[in-house]
């Protein structure tokens, strides 16, 4: 997959015409295996921008560094991406109309993390060459919001065992969950990448942050990082949209998209038929930011 | 020469762990780091000698991510403060490389110099032994030569391993590497091997400069240009071996709680969130500017070197792929704006 061309050629008209002040999309980094993100703001950058195999980074939560300005963007999405863009919009996050969204119909991306640390000798997995984990289970690969597309449609990969593992963790006994977890969670530095790459995280002051009164520890002991993981997931339910930039950034290798994916999957069948992001509909709330008398309480 | 074959060196560790505590470099699942030699599960852990390095950099062992400093319990008018215990067992780092080496020289001279020296930082420092493991073959992302660091000569070591055909050269370099050269003098042969020729780097910069450049290029619009990427995540400051920056906390129930120290970072908003409400660093340029001032300038202003040592941890790491060689050479390159 390269749209090199055709991603160049839509951002040169953009910025050329005046329909917007940058565009976001990728450059090549140090390495063939390193694309990473990059922002057009005059046509001198054009020559620099690309799409390939490796530009695996959702740019949609970049948008949120320019919620507070004017500029009109232009921004590359794939087809998990494009979900973030209905997350934000949804949240009142950034204005529609300054969004020019040039969709790419996706067929798939490789990680540049994982090439970098295996080329790096810091592992011993050589072969990069696979998929990134996030794609091995797309159900999006297409843009779901646009103006613009590039590539030919392409079909959902493997969306029918995307909840294997969650179910082989409920299928566990409590004490095998509890072990499972807290071995998972004590690996965690608390570095909060994980919320940082994330679109659903588009809180102006997150509760982790917070410190009066300071509501999670900073100590990287069982307890604070399960308190850390337990509201972070809680914040996903009904929010995540499935891109997989957690787990990818995360340099531990903590499984939050399994956290992700429990939630998504009870979201879905506590609230649904639902799942994040998934269309575009002006004024549409997700399950958790709207009150509704028929909502399952139950558990109260 | 003092030699042994790669197939001792679990004896080795296993002798030196009768003295110490003693840190090896594993794959444990999906972490790498230096993990006790007591902990080691065969089954699930991994000795990775012949890899490059671990992930995960050793600055834990004597700057612990989260460390206890004191407790207190508030008894009517009175409160009553109980120092904390800092456990001081001997421990040796067993295979740690150059650059990683040279960050606990940094360290070293954040947490004992300039006035002040660091109770907690020493008490575990004064227990390490560095056992080091001579590069001869550096990583693609490896630039510790860029930064004066000598990939086959830590200065700080007390043991220098060299790599050879089938085994390594044990080679003693201070009194506390005697120590333990004696510990195992059964276990070394004397032989005459001969030593690789060090491999090519494949990246370089030059640093010259950089730091006085830099005293001009504060407002100057590369870091808002450079910064795009970056998502503030903090992982290059956390993988950083050299990154030393804590705060200091408290836990409290009622009247009794603790305090204690936690790593930080450059990169968080809460770095610089002061009491009414006012934030220097608002901004993710001003946090992203701030990583490259403190590591190229700033420490350089007060120490006389970079707070880098070229490991290529935050290349590696970072998920936006921003990348130091490629910043210092921005740096190099921009004109200054007036
Ligand atoms: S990215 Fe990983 S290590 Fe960092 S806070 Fe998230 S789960 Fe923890
Ligand atoms: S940076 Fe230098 S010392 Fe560190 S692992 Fe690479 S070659 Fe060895
Ligand atoms: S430079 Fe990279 S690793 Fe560092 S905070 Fe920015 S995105 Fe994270
Ligand atoms: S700044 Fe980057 S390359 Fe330099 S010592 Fe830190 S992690 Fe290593
Ligand atoms: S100020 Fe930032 S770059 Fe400097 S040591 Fe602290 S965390 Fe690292």
């Amino acid at each position: 997959m390269n749209y090199t061309d055709q991603i160049r050629e839509i951002a040169s008209r953009l910025l050329e015409n005046g329909q917007v002040d940058m565009v976001m999309a990728w450059e090549k980094g140090a390495f063939d295996y390193q694309s990473l993100p990059y922002v057009a703001r005059s046509l001198e950058d054009i020559d620099k921008m690309i799409f390939d195999d490796y530009c695996v980074h959702n740019l949609s939560t970049s948008l949120l560094r320019y919620r507070d300005s004017n500029e009109k963007i232009g921004i590359v999405v794939k087809g998990c991406d494009s979900r973030g863009l209905v997350r934000l919009l949804e949240d009142n996050q950034i204005k529609r109309e300054r969004l020019y969204i040039i969709g790419v119909c996706c067929s798939g991306v490789m990680d540049p993390l994982q090439a970098m640390i295996a080329n790096s000798g810091f592992s011993r997995i050589k072969d990069t060459s696979g998929l990134a984990a996030k794609c091995a289970n797309c159900i999006q690969p297409n843009p779901v919001i646009y103006d613009e597309l590039v590539g030919a449609t392409q079909e959902a990969r493997g969306p029918a065992n995307r909840f294997e593992k969650v179910s082989e963790i409920e299928n566990m006994s409590v004490e095998e969950r509890r072990a499972f977890f807290e071995d998972v969670f004590s690996r965690c530095i608390r570095c909060y990448a994980c919320r940082q790459a994330c679109i659903a995280c588009d809180c102006r002051t997150c509760i982790f942050e917070e410190t009066r009164p300071q509501w999670v520890g900073r100590e990287t002991s069982i307890s604070d990082n399960m308190m850390y993981h337990m509201v972070r997931s809680m914040h996903m339910a009904g929010r995540c949209i499935d891109c997989g930039e957690c787990e990818r950034v995360c340099p531990v290798g903590i499984p939050l998209m399994l956290i992700n994916r429990k939630l998504i999957k009870e979201v879905d069948h506590l609230y649904g038929p639902y799942e994040a992001g998934m269309v575009y509909i002006e004024g549409q709330k997700p399950p958790f930011s709207v009150y509704d008398e028929k909502d399952q309480d139950d558990f109260i | 020469m003092k030699y042994f074959k790669k197939g001792q060196i679990e004896k080795i560790i296993d002798r030196l762990a009768e003295k110490a505590d003693v840190y090896v470099p594993m794959l444990r699942g999906q972490q790498s780091g230096f993990y006790s030699w007591k902990s080691y599960d065969e089954n699930y852990d991994d000795l990775i000698f012949d890899l490059l390095n671990v992930y995960s950099p050793p600055k834990n062992i004597v700057l612990p991510q989260t460390e206890k400093m004191y407790s207190f319990d508030q008894q009517g008018q009175e409160i009553i403060i109980k120092p904390e215990e800092i456990p001081v067992e001997p421990n040796v780092i067993f295979g740690i490389r150059s650059c990683d080496v040279k960050a606990i020289e940094y360290l070293d001279e954040v947490f004992f110099t300039r006035t002040f020296v660091d109770e907690f930082y020493k008490a575990r420092r004064d227990q390490v032994t560095i056992v080091a493991n001579a590069c001869y073959n550096p990583g693609t992302n490896c630039f510790c030569k860029s930064m004066g660091v000598n990939p086959l000569e830590p200065e700080a070591a007390d043991v220098i391993l060299r790599e050879v055909e089938n085994g390594y050269v044990w080679e003693s370099k201070t009194e506390k590497g005697n120590i333990l050269t004696k510990q195992i003098e059964d276990l070394l042969e004397e032989k005459e091997v001969e030593l690789y020729e060090p491999n090519r780097f494949v990246r370089k910069v030059n640093y010259d400069g950089v730091a006085e450049k830099l005293k001009d290029l504060f407002d100057h619009p590369m870091w808002e240009k450079y910064s795009d990427p970056c998502q503030t995540c903090g992982i290059c400051t956390y993988m950083c071996p050299t990154c030393y920056c804590f705060d200091v906390q408290v836990k409290n129930w009622g009247e009794e709680g603790y305090r204690f120290r936690c790593w930080d970072s450059c990169m968080y908003r809460e770095y610089t969130q002061m009491a009414g409400g006012h934030n220097p660093r608002e901004a993710a340029t001003e946090r992203f500017r701030n990583r490259f001032l403190h590591k190229l300038q700033f420490f350089n202003e007060r120490y006389g070197t970079p707070l880098c040592t070229g490991c290529g941890r935050c290349v590696v790491a970072c998920p936006a792929g921003v990348d130091i060689i490629r910043m210092i050479e921005l740096i190099k390159g921009a004109e200054p704006s007036v």
